[in-house]
């Protein structure tokens, strides 16, 4: 218990307010910045996906509902015709590019997609940072593309994916409490 | 001192005393006379006395009235002409040790307690102008002082980890615990004695107690360095570092 007193004296000292307990559960402590491992990541990858997934259906209901303006339903049948929606091969399609747009976005903003967000890890390169946008671009790009170099996270040393091997990114245990905020630092 | 005294026999003396009526006789005349002159002598003293007595009370009786109203109205004209040509301040700051005077005051008095009794602490409270009190505290300073002796980040983590925080690190723990049942066995395929090494580069914003943004640079960082193409991940660019 520090009084008011000595409180004051060490701020006027020019020591700063030090927070020794950081917000997080002691059995996460140890293991905050090392690598995460295959069930981690895979269990991220598996969160955004669904969430891509879930854009991608909602996507088709808009579009299934905004036809009904451009061409009136005249039976049952024809409501729920095939040529109302997008073809299967356009939604997938589709699903890729919104995946590697919503990666690239959140690795380069915050280093984290809301799958990453919660099961808490950060993706940085090589000098501990978050990735800019080129790197993530291409970092969600390769992601997307090839899926099966997640897998070698299972027999690599240093739990890397093939991506991460390339790109030399790091996907870090990183468990925020909250949804981190993207401060904007002051420019002089 | 001799022998014969402490021998405490021959030392002692004794004193017979032995009464015997004496024979009436007539006082004779001159004795007589000198008893009437002594009682008229002493009666006339104790009238003389008495006398005075009576004529001292009359007198202070029948004076003091007079005397007292001439002195009060005297007494304050006198006492007050000498205060008029005398600098009693002046006089009371040269003569007195006032220091002493206080200083012995304050020895006998229990300035607490008297305090405490007879002043109305609460009347002298609401007459204080709080404002200016307040003005001069230093409230923020107060307040980061309770915010970091109560251990905000704390009690942040435990109001969060009743609903979904409580969800949020139990899946990352259940993650975590597979993730290390799966490189288990997978070190053990591979023959992998010395486990994995997983240590990466970078400070986690989960120590820093505070979500900052000290990792990397501006996440809006819209700065020549992003519109040259100068991403932090170069494709086949420098070679790992060696530890």
């Amino acid at each position: 218990m520090t009084t008011f007193r000595e409180y004051r004296s060490r701020i006027a000292a020019g020591s700063e307010p030090v927070h020794d307990q950081p917000a997080l559960p002691s059995y996460a402590v140890p293991i905050q910045g090392e690598r995460a491992g295959f069930v981690t990541r895979a269990s991220a990858a598996i969160i955004d996906v669904v969430l891509v997934f879930l854009v991608v259906l909602g996507t088709v209901v808009a579009v299934w509902m905004l036809s009904f303006i451009v061409q009136p339903a005249t039976s049952q049948a024809d409501a729920f015709a095939g040529d109302r929606v997008p073809r299967v091969g356009a939604l997938i399609a589709y699903g890729y590019v919104l995946n590697v747009v919503y990666w690239t976005v959140g690795w380069a903003t915050g280093g984290r997609t809301v799958g990453n967000l919660i099961l808490g890890v950060r993706v940085v390169n090589f000098r501990g940072e978050r990735v800019r946008w080129a790197g993530a671009f291409v970092r969600a790009l390769f992601c997307t593309l090839f899926v099966p170099g997640l897998l070698w996270v299972i027999v690599s040393g240093t739990n890397r994916s093939v991506q991460d091997v390339v790109l030399r990114t790091s996907v870090i245990h990183d468990w925020v409490v909250g949804v981190p905020g993207l401060t904007r630092k002051e420019h002089p | 001192m001799t022998d014969d005294v402490s021998d405490g026999l021959t030392a002692r003396q004794e004193v017979v005393l032995t009464t015997w009526p004496a024979a009436h006789q007539p006082a004779p005349a001159a004795r007589t006379l000198f008893d009437v002159v002594a009682s008229t002598v002493g009666l006339a003293t104790q009238a003389a006395v008495t006398i005075a007595v009576v004529v001292e009370h009359s007198v202070s009786r029948a004076v003091a009235t007079p005397v007292n109203a001439a002195l009060d109205r005297m007494v304050p004209v006198i006492a007050a002409a000498v205060v008029e040509r005398i600098d009693l301040t002046d006089l009371v700051i040269r003569q007195v040790d006032l220091g002493a005077v206080v200083t012995r005051a304050l020895d006998d008095l229990d300035l607490t307690s008297i305090v405490i009794d007879r002043v109305d602490i609460d009347a002298v409270v609401a007459k204080a102008d709080m404002e200016a009190i307040i003005d001069r505290v230093p409230v923020i300073d107060l307040a980061n002082y309770v915010v970091d002796e109560i251990d905000l980040p704390q009690i942040i983590r435990d109001s969060t980890s009743g609903i979904a925080g409580d969800v949020m690190n139990g899946t990352r723990r259940q993650a975590l615990g597979a993730d290390r049942i799966v490189s288990g066995l997978a070190d053990r395929i591979v023959f992998r004695r010395r486990g994995r090494k997983l240590d990466a580069p970078g400070e986690p914003q989960s120590l820093g107690g505070r979500f900052r943004e000290d990792l990397g640079g501006d996440p809006y960082d819209g700065g020549p360095d992003d519109d040259a193409g100068a991403g932090d991940v170069r494709v086949g660019e420098a070679t790992e570092p060696v530890p």
